[in-house]
């Protein structure tokens, strides 16, 4: 039985929306068990309201919780009561196995890397997100690209970088169901000598992978593309990149409503269009996708979006259950193993470093 | 020899009650005998056994399967089994046909439950006779045999267990309150007019209802959650009506209406556990689901572990190597009783009587509303 820990009182709509979704997924996942973490005396209210399995859902109280907007380090000095905060300890305790949340990015992230361990051969974790893009990938269909690091850390060496493509490239494998991932770097061209040094290295390494399906460089542009399955960046450009994306989406949608507003012909236009555009919103839904996984640790954590509703959050707790039942963390660490070994095999320069690596 | 005849003589009885030509009707008490002191009367589809209605096929697949095919729910045969001694009366009441007493009770003597009454529906009668509203109604139909069951034996407590996808709870309620006097026959007579009883069947529940001896006798209503409907959706009967989702839950409320000994609440959870559908942690959930809908105090769950604790000491798991040990299992449930931290316990605001005529109303509106969407 995987247990999954979900902070029921993160999120612009908790706990309402996180509790109903919990609810639902405890009638999906009927090898899950749920910890709702939160006040448990509001949460006793609303677990009632709504069908669910009272074997498979269980209530957790926590006093306090983070607010979206608090500031992470503050909030949890001051709160160490928190439902993120106990949620993360609950995990780390070995009585929950996974961890869903909506609420403070970086609270949940800093309550994770606080209490968690990272996987033997992980240096650094890393937040993903996905982007929908035009070409679609794995048995599914996907048509959502992964890109990782989105802010978990800001800097990234060259060792660092392939970590993430290992890392990215399991979760699409399992999560995506694609068996061999393309994964890229991101860079300022696609030929191997260009970006900044660690960029450079890890290309060098990456070529040597044969774990990997690595496919180069590839530019910006290309991921609304889908050149890439996993687009691997350094937390500062993932999470600029990230915010120009949905910056790009916003202001096309706001667009559309302008053009609606001003001409008939453009509104009919747009009315002869609706069915494709509410076509491609399904297909583009994140909240079909549930979350974004944070990796590298011994646990898998799938944030969820702060504006997730019930249907969201079922999604990022199923999200959490196939990466558990999948092994997700297990086959990261088996990965980092083999390229570890691989590594120490490799003869050394005078200087210590691998020879092939700058 | 004159038992012989008096066999054959019963012999074109019991072949009409086979094929639902004559109805079964339920024996009381023989002459002489005491009443029962608790009687458990149970439904079975959905609430003892594992019934699928949603669509044709599952109708077809229910009516061929055989006694051996069909499956009860964790738990439910351990309750059973546990409610029957101290020479507890069971009835059963289902709204399954009548040709399907033998492969039923088959099922019942397979898993060792014992019963003193086993009333079905006779929808062969209902079909030669043309009456096709009786085919789906549910009032009409159980409430007599509830009330016919009790003027043949009245206990002076009942315990009814139901499940959510029919009219159960409104039946068990009205039951409840008619043999309380809480409802007077005017107001039955509006009830069965609500609920397009025919006017002789009407008639019959009017003089039942009149005859059947009157105590506030029905303490404990069960309704299983088969559909995992919103407990929520029952607080309007009151505190006396238990949505469960499993037996494990009911068990733990009649340990705490004194009905059941912690030793029996084990025993239900082994059964739990052996059907491979409930691990410990499942339980140990169950448990702090009922605290938390103020079904059971904390005071009592704890006292349950340190009890059954104490049976297991004393052999009740001997042999059952499968386990964690005991205290390990007593702690998890304290653990989920902990994890609650200080909230209030739930308290059940005091519920208006019931307008069962409005319940009625609801239901046959809920009932066409799945039928418009294509599930039973």
């Amino acid at each position: 039985m995987h247990r999954i820990v979900v902070d029921a009182m993160g999120g612009d709509h908790a706990p309402e929306e996180i509790v109903h979704g919990a609810a639902e997924a405890s009638l999906a996942l009927t090898s899950a068990e749920i910890i709702l973490v939160g006040d448990a005396a509001e949460l006793g209210r609303l677990l009632p309201r709504m069908r669910h399995d009272g074997a498979r859902v269980r209530v957790h109280h926590a006093p306090t919780f983070v607010e979206m907007d608090e500031k992470p380090a503050e909030a949890l000095a001051a709160k160490p009561e928190s439902s993120i905060a106990v949620a993360a300890d609950l995990v780390a305790r070995g009585e929950g196995d996974a961890l869903v949340s909506a609420g403070n990015t970086g609270a949940s992230v800093l309550a994770c890397a606080r209490r968690w361990t990272l996987l033997q051969g992980v240096r650094r974790a890393a937040l993903a997100a996905v982007y929908p893009t035009e070409l679609r990938r794995g048995e599914k269909d996907d048509p959502f690209s992964l890109i990782l690091d989105v802010g978990a850390t800001i800097d990234a060496s060259a060792d660092d970088l392939v970590g993430f493509a290992v890392m990215g490239s399991a979760y699409a494998k399992l999560v995506s169901q694609n068996r061999r991932p393309r994964v890229a770097l991101l860079s300022n061209g696609t030929e191997p000598g260009k970006g900044p040094a660690s960029v450079v290295a890890a290309h060098a390494a990456l070529v040597e992978t044969t774990e990997l399906n690595f496919i180069g460089n590839i530019e910006g542009l290309d991921i609304p593309r889908g050149v890439a399955d996993v687009v691997v960046t350094s937390g500062f450009v993932g999470n600029v990149v990230l915010k120009m994306l949905e910056g790009v989406s916003e202001t096309v949608v706001r667009l559309a409503r302008y053009a609606h507003k001003e001409r008939l012909a453009w509104r009919l236009g747009l009315i002869a269009l609706s069915s494709a555009i509410d076509q491609l919103k399904m297909i583009t839904d994140w909240q079909q996708y549930g979350g974004a996984p944070l990796l590298g640790f011994t646990h898998p954590f799938i944030k969820a979006h702060g504006r997730s509703n019930a249907h969201a959050v079922t999604n990022a707790i199923k999200v959490a259950h196939k990466a558990l039942a999948g092994n997700l963390c297990g086959n990261i660490a088996r990965t980092m193993a083999e390229l570890d070994e691989r590594a120490s095999r490799r003869p050394r320069t005078a200087d210590g470093s691998e020879s092939g690596a700058p | 020899m004159l038992g012989r005849l008096g066999r054959m003589a019963t012999l074109p009885s019991r072949l009409g009650q086979r094929i639902g030509l004559f109805d079964h009707v339920p024996e009381g008490l023989p002459a002489g005998s005491s009443p029962p002191r608790h009687t458990f009367r149970w439904d079975l589809d959905k609430t003892y056994l594992r019934t699928e209605f949603d669509s044709i096929g599952d109708l077809v697949r229910s009516a061929i399967e055989t006694a051996a095919d069909k499956q009860a729910y964790p738990g439910a045969t351990a309750l059973l089994r546990a409610l029957r001694q101290d020479d507890h009366r069971i009835c059963i009441v289902s709204g399954s046909p009548t040709q399907m007493r033998q492969v039923l009770a088959a099922k019942l003597a397979l898993d060792g439950v014992d019963y003193d009454e086993f009333v079905l529906k006779n929808n062969l009668k209902n079909l030669l006779r043309g009456r096709f509203r009786s085919l789906r109604a549910q009032i009409p139909y159980k409430l007599p045999a509830m009330l016919q069951s009790r003027i043949g034996a009245a206990a002076e407590h009942e315990t009814l267990f139901g499940d959510d996808a029919e009219a159960d709870a409104i039946i068990y309620c009205l039951y409840a309150d008619l043999v309380a006097e809480r409802v007077s026959l005017q107001d039955l007579e509006r009830v069965l007019i609500a609920s397009r009883a025919y006017d002789d069947d009407a008639l019959r529940i009017l003089d039942l209802a009149r005859r059947v001896p009157k105590h506030d006798a029905v303490n404990r209503l069960f309704i299983h959650l088969d559909r995992r409907s919103a407990p929520v959706g029952f607080r309007h009967y009151g505190p006396r009506l238990v949505p469960v989702f499993n037996y494990f839950q009911a068990a733990l409320v009649l340990y705490g209406d004194h009905v059941l000994s912690a030793r029996q609440v084990i025993f239900v959870a082994l059964e739990m556990i052996d059907s491979g559908q409930f691990e410990v942690g499942h339980l140990a959930t169950s448990v702090q689901d009922v605290i938390r809908r103020g079904r059971i105090t904390r005071e009592l769950a704890l006292q349950l572990a340190a009890e059954a604790h104490e049976a297991a000491r004393s052999g009740a798991l001997s042999g059952r190597n499968d386990l964690p040990p005991f205290e390990q299992i007593a702690e998890s449930f304290r653990e989920r009783v902990r994890e609650l931290g200080p909230t209030e316990p739930y308290q059940f605001e005091s519920t208006a009587p019931l307008d069962y005529v409005r319940l009625v109303d609801q239901e046959h509106e809920h009932r066409r509303t799945r039928r418009r969407r294509g599930a039973h």
